[in-house]
Parts: structure tokens; C-alpha cells; sequence
């Protein structure tokens, strides 16, 4: 299932924050799919920290989509789209 | 874009004592800025070259800009372009305690004028920026793609080693180490690199990141970022000659007079495009940093403006228009700038540093971080807002009225840069309490 959050429209760390809070929600088969105006790298080590994996894609001039799974949740992985 | 990109991230930082206890050093020596201006009162404000006044503009540009943007030039480097000061520890416990004992020294030779204290400032100062700008320029030169904010860092460092040596050259005559035909020119050109090329040019290059990531600007224009820079840089080293040729008596004054006007015009630039971005931002929240930064922004306009005047035969004379000029600059543009970036920087590096370790105990649930606004909360960082405007205020009624308004214009500095220092203070405590609270929980586990 996908989760949806917008955080282009907040000033940091507020995205970073909502990101860390929603993934807490995560259930099996879930990932999340966050928009942001900026490429949310210094998230990226905790992510990493906390054994979640993610994939960023520039998303033309409105900035990046996220997408954030569980390391081991494959049916989360497979969910994502191309 | 995957996980291969997180090398640039807050974990090549180094830790928040580095950075912080450049900042918190600051307000302390405006305090000291402060406390003269209570004493001494109008000498300070009626002639630049009155002994209180250089130890006063040292202790602002020095002790108070210069410490921070020592302190943030350590830890900006490694977040925004990935590239941290190589032995950053021992380089920043050397820097700032050299600097430290510069600085009083210093302060304290203008005021005395024992030459023995400017042997020291010398010495300590000259070792502290030769360590600081090496260490910053091995960090700097590492970055393979730089960007417009590194070029900008980079010609920063270099108009630092300029103002440095200058700075040097001037303090040995003033001193008596040797003798020095082109002190009035010199000094000119010393504050010209200090203030156009240091301050200036690292104030630009900083905006470029932080305006549009924390007032959610749209990004500056390219066409504008990419030459900026460059022209502030090469207008500079030929203005430096050009003033020295009129020191000589082989050139006109208007001639450096003039092309000074080309960098002031790139900053004109700068400041009407940030005001513009501001005007553009996705949430249209008052908020502290952005009054801080709207007034240093309108502030370089009036810089120019007063600049222009000062060219007309009625007001050329006038000394006050230079000190006018000199109390704007400094106070109104670089340290309102400056010290609105410090409300960013401070509670965003504090939060990290916590979140980075609540992350990596897993303690999220147990222990609380606290956000940006607990650590730095509005009601106090706006107070000091205020004060600092009340400063600048009294600082410039008080050229006009010199007595009583400069020792109450040093109260007010005084109020100001105690308020900076207690919000400083107030989010190192709430880190070190929650800093314990989760090694408390590390213990407990």
C-alpha cells in the first residue's frame, strides 16, 4: 500500500521529521511516497541507520519523489512503480 | 539516485562543540564592544581613528563576525559539499583560542597602546588565520564539481588572506615594527577586502543554499550566481591599485572612487534578488531569520545610497558620513545577516546531532527530540530582534547626537548581544539534557 506526503511546502528539518514519523507506520507490503522540492540527502545515513531503503527520482521542475520501504520487505519493493 | 549519495550528510561533520563554541564566543566579545561603547561613549562616534574606536570595529569584526563565520565555514563545508576540514578538532581548538587571544590583544593595545600587545595580536592573529584559512582551502580545493556557493567560499577565503595580510602589514606600522608611508590608503583597502570580499562575497554564497532551503524561496537565478562572485572578486584587485596610485598622488580619488561603485552594484543586485525571492516564498510565515535578513538586505541598499551622497561637494567633507557608512555595513548589513543566520543554523545542527543519535539507539518513543522551535523558541530569538534594530537605531542618532545617545546606544548593544548569548546557551543546555536523557537510555538497555 502507498502512503502519500507532501512535504515540499515545510522548512527543514520539518520534512525530515514527518519522513521519520510516518515510516514508523509502516506496515508489511507498505513504502512511502514522499514529494519534495529538495533532495533530502542528509536523511539519507539515518535511513540507512535504521534499515530502510530508498530510491529518489528527480520529478521535473516540482523536484524529487521518494519512495521509502523496509530493507526486507520485499512485497513493499515489488509494490513500488518503475 | 539511491543510497550511494548519502557521503554528503551531517555524518562527516564534525561535533557541535566545534562549530559552537565559535558561536558562543561571539556575543561575548559584542558585549565587550558593548561595554566600550558605554565608556568611552561619543570619542567612539565622532572619529575612525580614535584608539577605542579601531578596538571597537575589531571586536565587532573580528570577535563577533569573524568568530562565526570561522565556526560556520567548519561545519558548512562538510554538509553542504560533502568535503570536511581535514583535523577539524585540533584545527578549531587552535583557531579559536588564537584568534581569542588575538582579538583581546588587540582590543586591548588600541586602548593602551602598548606595543608588546600588539606583538601578540599580531603573532596569535597571523597564526590563527594561516592555520584557519590552510584548513579551509584543503577542504575547498578537495570538491571536484563546485558550485556557485563553493566558488563564492572560495574567493571569500581568498579576500580573507588578503584582509589578513593587510591587516599585518598595517598592525606592524601602527606598532612600530616598521614604518609605513600609505597608512590612511592601506586601511582603506584593508576594510575594502574585509568587508566587499571576505564578509560579502561568503554572506552571498551562503544565501545560495540556505535562502531558498530555509525561507522556501525559489532557488537565486543562475545568470545571476554564476558571474556575481568573479566581478565583486576582480573589480576588487583592480580597485586595490587604483587606490593606492591616488594614496601615491598619481590618480584622482574619483577614479577608485568610482570603480568601487561596480562591486557595490553586484551587492545592489544580490540584495534586490533575495528580497524578490523572499517576496516569492512558498509559505508566507513570518519568521525571525527572514526580518533579520530583509533588514540587512535593505540595509546595503542604504549602504549605496549613502555612498552617493557622501560623492556630493556639501556632505564630501563630512566625517560622519564615513562613519555613517562604516556603522551600517557592519551592523546593519553583516552582523543583521549574520547573526539572523545563527537562528537557522544553531537549532537545525542541534536537532540533527540529536536525531542522528536518537536514530542510531533506536530510542525513537523513549526519548523526545525536540524540534527547532523548543530549542530556539520565537518569542526569545524575536526579542533579540528587536534589540538589535533598537541598536542600530541609537548607533545612528547617536552620530548626530553623540551625548547621551552613544553610551545608550551601547546599553542597547549591550541588551542585544546578551539576549544572542542566552539563546545560544539555552539550546546547548536543551542538547546537553537531551544529549544525557539519551545516554541515560543507552545505559539502560
Amino acid at each position: 500500500m502507498e502512503h502519500k506526503l507532501n512535504v515540499s511546502d515545510l522548512e527543514p528539518p520539518e520534512p525530515m521529521e514527518r519522513i521519520l514519523l510516518a515510516i514508523e507506520t509502516l506496515n508489511a507490503g507498505d513504502y512511502l511516497y514522499v514529494t519534495h522540492r529538495r533532495e533530502p540527502r542528509m536523511i539519507y545515513p539515518m535511513l540507512e541507520n535504521m534499515g530502510i531503503a530508498w530510491v529518489t527520482r528527480p520529478s521535473g521542475s516540482e523536484g524529487y519523489e521518494i519512495f521509502i520501504w523496509r530493507k526486507d520487505d520485499n512485497a513493499a519493493k515489488a509494490a513500488i512503480p518503475a | 539516485m539511491q543510497a550511494s549519495r548519502s557521503s554528503l550528510s551531517l555524518e562527516q561533520a564534525p561535533p557541535l562543540s566545534v562549530p559552537l563554541r565559535f558561536f558562543v564566543t561571539a556575543p561575548i566579545f559584542g558585549l565587550l564592544a558593548a561595554l566600550l561603547l558605554i565608556i568611552y561613549g561619543p570619542e567612539i562616534l565622532t572619529n575612525r581613528w580614535a584608539p577605542a574606536t579601531l578596538a571597537l570595529t575589531h571586536l565587532i569584526t573580528l570577535g563577533f563576525l569573524g568568530m562565526i563565520m570561522c565556526g560556520a565555514m567548519m561545519q558548512m563545508l562538510p554538509v553542504l559539499a560533502g568535503s570536511p576540514v581535514p583535523k577539524v578538532k585540533p584545527v578549531a581548538t587552535a583557531v579559536h583560542t588564537l584568534l581569542t587571544i588575538g582579538i583581546l590583544a588587540l582590543a586591548s593595545g588600541f586602548l593602551s597602546g602598548i606595543t608588546g600587545l600588539f606583538h601578540l595580536a599580531l603573532t596569535t592573529l597571523g597564526l590563527g588565520f594561516l592555520i584557519f584559512i590552510i584548513a579551509i582551502s584543503i577542504a575547498l580545493m578537495r570538491i571536484r564539481t563546485p558550485n556557485d556557493t563553493i566558488h563564492s567560499m572560495r574567493l571569500a577565503i581568498a579576500s580573507l588572506a588578503t584582509t589578513v595580510m593587510l591587516g599585518l602589514t598595517i598592525g606592524a606600522g601602527f606598532s612600530g615594527m616598521t614604518s609605513l608611508s600609505q597608512l590612511i590608503p592601506l586601511t582603506d583597502i584593508h576594510l575594502g577586502w574585509g568587508i566587499l570580499g571576505w564578509i560579502g562575497l561568503l554572506v552571498v554564497g551562503v544565501a545560495y543554499q540556505v535562502v531558498p532551503m530555509f525561507q522556501l524561496t525559489p532557488e537565486y537565478p543562475k545568470k545571476l550566481t554564476t558571474p556575481l562572485s568573479w566581478v565583486i572578486f576582480s573589480t576588487l584587485i583592480i580597485w586595490a591599485p587604483l587606490y593606492l596610485a591616488w594614496g601615491n598622488g598619481h590618480l584622482s580619488k574619483w577614479v577608485p572612487d568610482s570603480w568601487i561603485l561596480l562591486p557595490a552594484i553586484g551587492y545592489i543586485l544580490f540584495a534586490g534578488t533575495t528580497l524578490w525571492l523572499q517576496q516569492k516564498r512558498r509559505r508566507r510565515v513570518s519568521d525571525v531569520t527572514l526580518l533579520f535578513w530583509r533588514t540587512g538586505m535593505i540595509f546595503i541598499a542604504a549602504c549605496l545610497l549613502l555612498w552617493l551622497i557622501g560623492f556630493t561637494p556639501i556632505t564630501k567633507a563630512q566625517p560622519i558620513f564615513s562613519l555613517l557608512l562604516g556603522i551600517w555595513l557592519l551592523f546593519g548589513v553583516a552582523v543583521s545577516v549574520v547573526n539572523g543566520m545563527l537562528y537557522k543554523i544553531v537549532p537545525f545542527l542541534t536537532w540533527f546531532h540529536l536525531q542522528n543519535r536518537q536514530v542510531a539507539l533506536m530510542s525513537m518513543g523513549k526519548v523526545k527530540v525536540p524540534n527547532m522551535k523548543e530549542l530556539m523558541p520565537d518569542r526569545l530569538t524575536r526579542r533579540q530582534l528587536y534589540a538589535h534594530l533598537t541598536t542600530l537605531l541609537l548607533l545612528t542618532l547617536a552620530l548626530f547626537w553623540p551625548y547621551p545617545l552613544a553610551h545608550i546606544a551601547g546599553l542597547s548593544l549591550g541588551v542585544s548581544c546578551s539576549l544572542l548569548l542566552f539563546n545560544l546557551l539555552q539550546a546547548a543546555r536543551r542538547y546537553s539534557q537531551v544529549n544525557q536523557e539519551l545516554s541515560d537510555f543507552e545505559t539502560s538497555r
